[in-house]
């Protein structure tokens, strides 16, 4: 497979970018839409790993990406009694995440695929209805704000612009000069890492026990690997990082938003992004997130932009709105994608042979 | 904007990548609206653009020789149907960067203004909401204990809105539900940001003025229908519902619900609720008669000078009435365009100083100024019933 | 208040059970197709949104907008047989298009194309509510929800205003969908096609050998499965009387849920969870709070769902191979 020099012509795209949109026109500046497909990539990353991986079929990673964006906010917000920090907040996500994952997966994981299906859907509704309810706590629908950007050790100023050294800078603060850039390369770098760590798992023995139990559960299970505490470990692992991936958004939008930002179709985008990339192939996901969230605030936004520039759109009629085609367009890009490349964009090795016919599977 | 002379290096090298920033076009300045374009808020928010548009022709697209640009963008995306938290994070930050943007018309969801501006007030440009109502943006005391100084990190204003705020609505609200004869009322809402907030401050202030809510119940905006909430509010023998909440959350059900449920309550909604949709929706048979709207402002109706041209200008050029909300999109492009006039350069700063300087602004929606939280001082507000399928001005509230 | 509790009691079993007949109506469409391919449908919602917006059309085209008396009933089984064959036509376009070409590929690929074909039906509801006609308000809020015609009155057919309602509506859902439910079981369990229909779903490569055109049995089960959804959204906005471009969505969630709840791909399945969801709903509306109602409902599936690992009418699991 030639996916190696892909991952390293898309890492080197991503860390080239910056510099070359200092060459373009103001208005192309997208360094903010990219940093929107690095958490999407990482919260794809994490669908994978038990989707793709181990085969369960997960609709409310939204669920655990709220969690993981309440968790942030409360531990650092000013209005709770914590106030831990960025770096130690968006480490303890990992970890909150993991929990909730196990509490929803310990019950229900022996269900068959659909039935989980819908248990992981109902999680997320449930979730999404205890967060706007339990307003004494989480503020219901007002969303917690502001949320600390990253620190990092960089160079700083000195105190009248004279010498200056080594410094912790904070991020929120930079919103000139050098900070848009280091939050840009620091996002990057947690994909990197959560590359490496899904990259790794994968060649692991629990991921091999995962990709043994998708393939077959019957015949892994007399090999001697307990599926439910191997798709738990899945499960638990996709939820840890799906929380760290809201963690993550909470900061970079300095809130949590509103419960309802993390329902089912934060989920159902998760999801396409895993299949639409190649389902079980991790340089699959980064492209799926590309694809996906490129297309979505890139491509259509630039398009719509010029079909404005263009007077389009101006009557306010709904049918030259160009806005009001973009579900069209997202469902036809979809339908289109499956249609010509069913195992996604970049398949897993060892998935490209069809299954036999009759969709039973 | 501020200089930034001392940055050294290694940030230094990365920063001269950042201001080689290409040459932009002389006299040209930029607004743009950041709404919910996509999904169910589009009927509200097509009228509002309607509005800007008409003040940026009205002025023949050119202020004091220079030419303003408009763009039209959309917080909303197709797989959230509603705004989106990130979309509107994206594009308070391409307006902040585009050195042409000198004013932002949004937005229409107090939840996405949360996001918007903290970043647009970092980067010293002007914010003028024709929708947002949640007090706590601009007024200390009202929200949360760390805001409204949370959305300005620079510690200035830079964040204005032409509508009045839930604290005044929600109060007027319960004020005149009394005066209609309620004396038992049950509270519905959405359970958003907006519905829940208008509720809370009806609920405080029919308690206050002896008005009793036997029950506020959080609904859920995507259910089919509310028969047996209805049947529940039945139970209760409620003389009086109150819903805060939109059209889009399903105000128009409600009210459905609650004639074939055989409640004869009368049924208030805040101005979430005040356009046609909201009547065509319900059905005018279910509202005629027993339904009451609150409005932060005059009805169109009953403007008179500049907001009577308005709506006269408005119907000539898209053929129908203005809805209420037309009218803050208009009156938010045209303040900001009066500040472009008045202020002496034509830079971020000096326009954000000429929109904060404004007083006594013969507006459409009347004689208004803003006041040093970004408020607008117009707080007249009026009630309408629904006759005949219409909504009919009642009285001035709150006066 | 002469509404006492028992009433009140009474009265939220009836509307429970009126609401819950409808998602059953929609759930059978959904599991219907579940079972023979192994499709969760997320687009059957929207269809069945798509059904109500020709409904309105029709009734607008025709000027039976204020029909009442015979002329009523008549426009009721005009727009009954328009939408159940137009949503039927159009699952089987869906299916034909973007459902057929993937019966090899895995089920997820399938799942996000169903996600697609939403998309693109969410999007020509929207469109479809910009029509200029009256019944859209000239399609100038295209976004905004419609009001459908109360062609069939919410006339109370237990006499008193006061008392417990059983309306002309309620009948009007039991009317349709009973003997809707009893025909679909007389096709899946007495009649050839049901017969195909059942052995395509246990084992279509077998079904093949024995000389049935499994491509025309999937069809027919999506021409069925749409028509339900056709049917189950004329009920849905005489019931309601508000058409939006979004029910879909909420229409989707509670059919799946209902399904899975009564054992995905059983018909009485369906039914029984339709039944349940929509009795769920009004008691926790009446006796919780009405903000928690959603969450209960899921919580409940959860709860039913670990007892009973297949639902509650489900089968037990064949294992895969």
């Amino acid at each position: 497979m030639r996916r190696a020099p892909l991952l390293i012509a898309m890492l080197a795209a991503a860390l080239a970018w910056p510099i070359a949109e200092q060459f373009l026109p103001g208005s192309w500046s997208v360094l903010d839409a990219v940093k929107s497909i690095f958490i999407f990539a990482i919260l794809g990353l994490a669908l994978n790993a038990v989707t793709g991986f181990a085969g369960i079929l997960n609709l409310g990673i939204a669920a655990f990406m709220a969690i993981g964006a309440y968790a942030f906010a409360i531990l650092t917000n000013d209005l709770y009694p914590f106030q831990i920090g960025f770096w130690p907040a968006i480490l303890l996500t990992l970890p909150i995440g993991a929990l909730a994952g196990f509490l929803l997966g310990a019950p229900t994981l022996g269900l068959r695929g659909d039935y989980l299906a819908i248990v992981t859907l109902g999680f997320g509704e449930i979730v999404q209805d205890v967060l706007k309810n339990l307003d004494s706590i989480t503020l219901g629908t007002q969303g917690i704000n502001p949320l600390p950007a990253p620190v990092v050790p960089w160079w700083k100023p000195g105190e009248d612009g004279q010498g200056g050294g080594l410094g912790l800078v904070d991020l929120a603060e930079e919103t000139q000069g050098a900070g848009p850039l280091l939050s840009y390369y620091l996002f990057l770098a947690f994909v990197v890492v959560a590359w490496l760590v899904f990259r790794n798992l994968e060649r692991s023995r629990v991921g091999r026990a995962w990709m043994s139990l998708r393939s077959d559960e019957l015949a892994s299970r007399s090999m001697g690997i307990p599926p439910v505490r191997t798709k738990m470990l899945a499960f638990a692992t996709a939820a840890a990082f799906a929380a760290f991936a809201g963690g993550l958004w909470a900061s970079w939008l300095s809130s949590t938003g509103e419960p309802a930002n993390y329902d089912f179709q934060i989920s159902i985008l998760a999801l396409c992004i895993v299949i639409v990339g190649g389902m079980g192939s991790i340089a699959g996901v980064l492209v799926g997130a590309l694809v996906m969230i490129g297309v979505n605030s890139i491509v259509l936004v630039k398009l719509f932009e010029w079909l404005q520039s263009k007077g389009l759109g101006a009557s306010g009629s709904v049918f030259v709105s160009p806005n009001s085609w973009k579900y069209l367009l997202f469902g036809l890009a979809l339908v289109l994608m499956m249609r010509f490349k069913p195992d996604g964009l970049v398949p897993a090795s060892g998935r490209g042979e069809r299954k036999p016919s009759g969709g039973r599977s | 904007m501020r200089s930034a002379p001392s940055i050294r290096r290694p940030t230094c090298v990365l920063s001269m990548l950042l201001v080689t920033s290409p040459v932009v076009a002389q006299n040209q300045l930029k607004i743009v609206s950041s709404l919910p374009r996509t999904g169910s808020a589009n009927a509200q928010t097509t009228t509002m653009v309607n509005g800007i548009r008409m003040a940026i022709d009205e002025v023949g697209g050119k202020v004091d020789g220079f030419e303003i640009l408009y763009e039209d963008m959309d917080d909303a995306s197709p797989q959230r149907g509603n705004w989106d938290p990130a979309v509107e994070g994206q594009n308070a930050n391409k307006a902040a960067k585009d050195p042409l943007v000198v004013g932002y018309i949004g937005t229409f969801n107090s939840g996405a203004a949360k996001i918007a501006m903290p970043i647009l007030n970092r980067a010293g440009c002007v914010m003028i909401s024709p929708a947002n109502t949640y007090p706590g943006l601009t007024k200390p005391g009202f929200g949360e204990k760390n805001e409204p100084k949370v959305y300005r990190p620079s510690g200035k204003v830079n964040y204005f809105r032409v509508v009045p705020t839930d604290d005044l609505q929600g109060v007027v609200a319960a004020d005149w539900a009394k005066e209609l004869g309620a004396t038992k009322a049950f509270v519905l809402h959405d359970r958003e940001l907006y519905g829940k907030g208008i509720a809370d401050v009806f609920e405080k202030r029919a308690k206050e003025i002896g008005l009793a809510i036997v029950e506020v119940e959080g609904i859920d905006p995507k259910a089919a229908n509310y028969r047996s909430l209805v049947t529940k509010i039945k139970a209760t023998g409620a003389d009086f519902v109150y819903f805060g909440g939109t059209t889009q959350n399903n105000a128009g059900q409600i009210a459905k619900d609650l004639r074939s449920g055989g409640v004869v309550a009368p049924l208030m909604v805040p101005d979430g609720c005040f356009e046609d949709a909201f009547i065509e929706a319900a059905g005018a048979a279910n509202l005629n008669g027993k339904t009451y709207v609150t409005f932060g402002g005059l009805p169109a109706d009953q403007l008179t000078g500049k907001g009577q041209v308005f709506r006269e200008n408005y119907r000539a050029k898209y053929g129908t009435d203005p809805e209420a909300y037309a009218v803050y999109g208009y009156e938010a492009a045209r303040v900001l365009l009066d500040a472009i006039d008045r202020a002496e350069a034509k830079d971020r700063a000096s326009i954000l100083a000429a929109v904060a300087a404004t007083r006594d602004f013969q507006g459409a929606l009347g004689t208004w100024s803003f006041d040093e939280n970004g408020d607008t001082t117009n707080r007249t507000m009026s009630g309408q019933a629904v006759i005949d399928g219409k909504f009919v001005f009642q009285k001035v509230l709150g006066r | 208040m002469e509404f006492t509790s028992a009433e009140v009691f009474a009265q939220q079993v009836l509307n429970g059970l009126s609401n819950g007949m409808i998602i059953a109506l929609i759930a059978l469409g959904y599991t219907m197709v579940y079972g023979i391919i192994e499709l969760i449908n997320w687009a059957h919602g929207d269809l069945f949104m798509l059904g109500g917006f020709l409904a309105l059309t029709i009734l607008g085209a025709l000027g039976l907008e204020e029909a009442s008396g015979p002329m009523a009933v008549v426009a009721v089984l005009v727009i009954l047989a328009a939408s159940a064959g137009f949503c039927g036509t159009l699952n089987v376009l869906a299916d034909r298009i973007a459902y057929r070409p993937l019966r090899r590929a895995p089920k997820v690929s399938l799942l996000v194309t169903a996600i697609g074909v939403s998309f693109i039906f969410v999007n020509l509801g929207l469109f479809w509510g910009g029509v200029p006609m009256e019944v859209f308000s000239g399609g100038i809020a295209a976004a905004a929800p419609k009001d459908f015609p109360a062609l069939v009155p919410s006339r109370n057919l237990l006499g008193t205003d006061d008392g417990v309602g059983f309306t002309l509506r309620d009948l009007l859902v039991v009317v349709v969908t009973l003997p809707l439910m009893l025909g679909l079981w007389w096709l899946v369990a007495r009649t050839r096609l049901g017969k195909a229909m059942r052995a395509t779903a246990q084992n279509p490569t077998a079904a093949r050998l024995m000389g049935i055109d499994v491509d025309r049995v999937i069809g027919s089960t999506f021409f069925l499965g749409g028509a339900l959804a056709g049917f189950a959204s004329v009920v849905y906005a005489l019931y309601n009387n508000t058409i939006g471009f979004q029910m879909g969505y909420r229409a989707g969630m509670d059919a799946f849920t209902a399904a899975v709840l009564g054992g995905i791909g059983s018909l009485p399945g369906a039914v029984l969870g339709g039944l349940l969801i929509g009795l769920i709903r009004a008691m926790s509306d009446q006796y919780l709070e009405a903000r928690w109602t959603n969450a209960l409902v899921f919580a409940i599936l959860i709860l039913i769902l670990v007892f009973r690992p297949s639902g509650l009418l489900g089968m037990k699991q064949r294992e895969k191979v």
